[in-house]
């Protein structure tokens, strides 16, 4: 199966479509960019999840496998199988409420490891210089940008798979990420004619 | 005399990290898709899209230039044989011909026959204008920049138009002397 | 042979329907797969609690008519492809490989960045794609 490109392929594209949307398209409009760029991985999600679950009955199991019966199910396929397929590992640890919240918590986000190493995004050091504490500021509103996208694709996938959600990252603890996802579970009558 | 560049990626590629390409082709399609919503006029997309791939290219040169083991190029004929078969396999797995030389050498094209950012794409009837792969055009005139080549780059023939293969015709404008990188007043 | 095929969204909205008869029954087909979707939707439902086919992405034969067979197959994101066949004599494996190669085919489709979400399949690749998986149905060597 399947053709490769460079891993920098897809780092570029991402960076630089962060880029062009908030620093060219949206300038001082950081929530329409933000928008934008999430709606981009929603696309993504929704693609992926269609060719990730065919994989998943292809590959690694018979047709056999099961459909998800639940949403724990899809949650755990995007935690194990969809989340490997994208960054080659699985979520570390997952939680949840059992009201409708779940943490999806990657400790090595391979998206942020990558990108700390560009040096247009780095971080700096904390320090108590105030000018250093703005680019600090600055950097993190820049990684948050770029999380959007990520974000997206797993309410995209999420939402393909029967799940509409909301999904949001915390990175206070770089290079890890937590991703939150409040799922809204919307209740269908299924009356059978 | 220098070092003979490369003429194959292939180790390259082999020692670069990869990934499935689709994860790349959905992303580049996601973000064509939403650039044509956004800028509306699809002449302005392909300039955005020239834009990005330039801005790309600008960087990707240094990763290129450390991996590949390319020093130098003696001229633009081997620069155009290099970026074919080292640099599109280095970043997208594939390999361009180089054909069509002009008499004096200044101009040339780079035929793509295989290429993983239009993989599944099928441009509908009001895209007719787009220039999809644009950002390719946009990566080689910035990377090409950076070691002081000028170049103009316009699509010659396009597989979702209709056409056999991409082709991609290349113009050395002006060859900035290696001595003075960043003189360019003109 | 197959006389029709389709794929139906989740909210049972027609994302691609074709005959491939040359006779005047096409509304009849199209209602046949309008009923069928009822059968996916009553089985789903109201799964039997023993048996392998809980679950199961291959719904096997949905209901067989006077001149017709109709089977089923439901993706994890809720997509259902149908199929409507004139034999009599089918084999299991010759449907599983006609949904499997299908299943290949509709993700292609839509990956496609201009196909929109939850709208029909335009696509003329798809659909050399599914006329070419059509006419090979049956044809596999014995296994």
């Amino acid at each position: 199966m399947g053709r490769e490109v460079s891993e920098s392929c897809v780092d570029s594209v991402i960076i630089e479509m962060v880029s062009a949307y908030c620093n060219r398209f949206y300038v001082n409009k950081p929530d329409l960019a933000a928008r934008r760029i999430e709606a981009i991985g929603y696309q993504v999600g929704l693609q992926l999840s269609e060719s990730y679950t065919r994989i998943l009955l292809v590959a690694r199991y018979t047709m056999e496998r099961p459909r998800f019966s639940d949403h724990l199910e899809a949650i755990k396929f995007i935690c194990k199988d969809f989340w490997s397929e994208l960054f080659k590992k699985q979520i570390d640890n997952l939680k949840t409420n059992h009201r409708g919240t779940f943490v999806l918590q990657d400790n090595r986000f391979r998206w942020l490891t990558r990108m700390s190493s560009d040096p247009s995004t780095a971080n700096t050091d904390s320090s108590q210089d105030p000018s250093v504490a703005t680019a600090e500021n600055k950097s993190t509103q820049a990684t948050s940008m770029h999380l959007y996208f990520p974000c997206g694709i797993i309410r995209g996938a999420l939402s393909n798979l029967g799940i509409p959600c909301a999904v949001s990252a915390d990175i206070s603890n770089l290079p890890a990420c937590e991703l939150q996802l409040s799922v809204c579970f919307s209740i269908t009558c299924m009356i059978t004619r | 005399m220098a070092p003979v560049a490369p003429r194959s990626g292939d180790a390259v590629f082999a020692n670069v990290e990869r990934v499935n390409a689709e994860l790349f082709t959905l992303t580049y399609g996601a973000i064509v898709r939403q650039l044509i919503t956004d800028l509306e006029e699809v002449e302005e997309v392909n300039k955005q899209l020239d834009q990005m791939g330039y801005n790309i290219g600008i960087r990707l040169i240094d990763e290129f230039l450390a991996k590949s083991n390319v020093s130098r190029c003696v001229d633009f004929k081997e620069t155009a044989e290099v970026i074919a078969k080292v640099g599109f396999k280095m970043f997208l797995g594939v390999t361009a011909s180089v054909t069509n030389w002009d008499a004096d050498g200044t101009s040339c094209s780079l035929v793509l026959e295989d290429n993983p950012l239009v993989d599944f794409v099928e441009l509908p009837d009001t895209c007719q204008g787009l220039y999809y792969c644009n950002i390719l055009s946009g990566v080689i005139r910035g990377a090409l920049e950076m070691v002081s080549m000028k170049t103009e780059i316009t699509w010659v023939r396009d597989m979702l138009r209709g056409d056999d293969a991409f082709e991609l015709r290349v113009k050395l404008l002006k060859q900035v002397p290696e001595e003075y990188p960043y003189k360019d007043d003109e | 042979m197959i006389v029709c095929v389709a794929v139906v969204g989740h909210q049972n909205n027609p994302l691609y329907l074709q005959s491939f008869t040359e006779a005047d029954d096409e509304l009849k087909l199209h209602h046949i797969v309008q009923c069928s979707l009822d059968v996916i939707d009553e089985r789903v439902n109201n799964p039997k609690k023993t048996g392998p086919t809980l679950n199961e992405t291959f719904l096997g034969l949905l209901y067989p008519t006077e001149n017709y067979k109709v089977y089923g197959y439901l993706t994890n994101t809720k997509v259902k492809f149908i199929f409507v066949t004139t034999d009599l004599d089918v084999r299991d494996a010759d449907v599983r490989n006609f949904f499997r190669r299908f299943h290949s085919a509709y993700v292609d489709a839509v990956s496609n960045p201009f196909h929109v979400p939850g709208k029909k399949i335009t696509s003329r690749t798809f659909a050399e794609r599914v006329s070419t998986i059509v006419k090979s149905f049956g044809m596999s060597a014995a296994a």
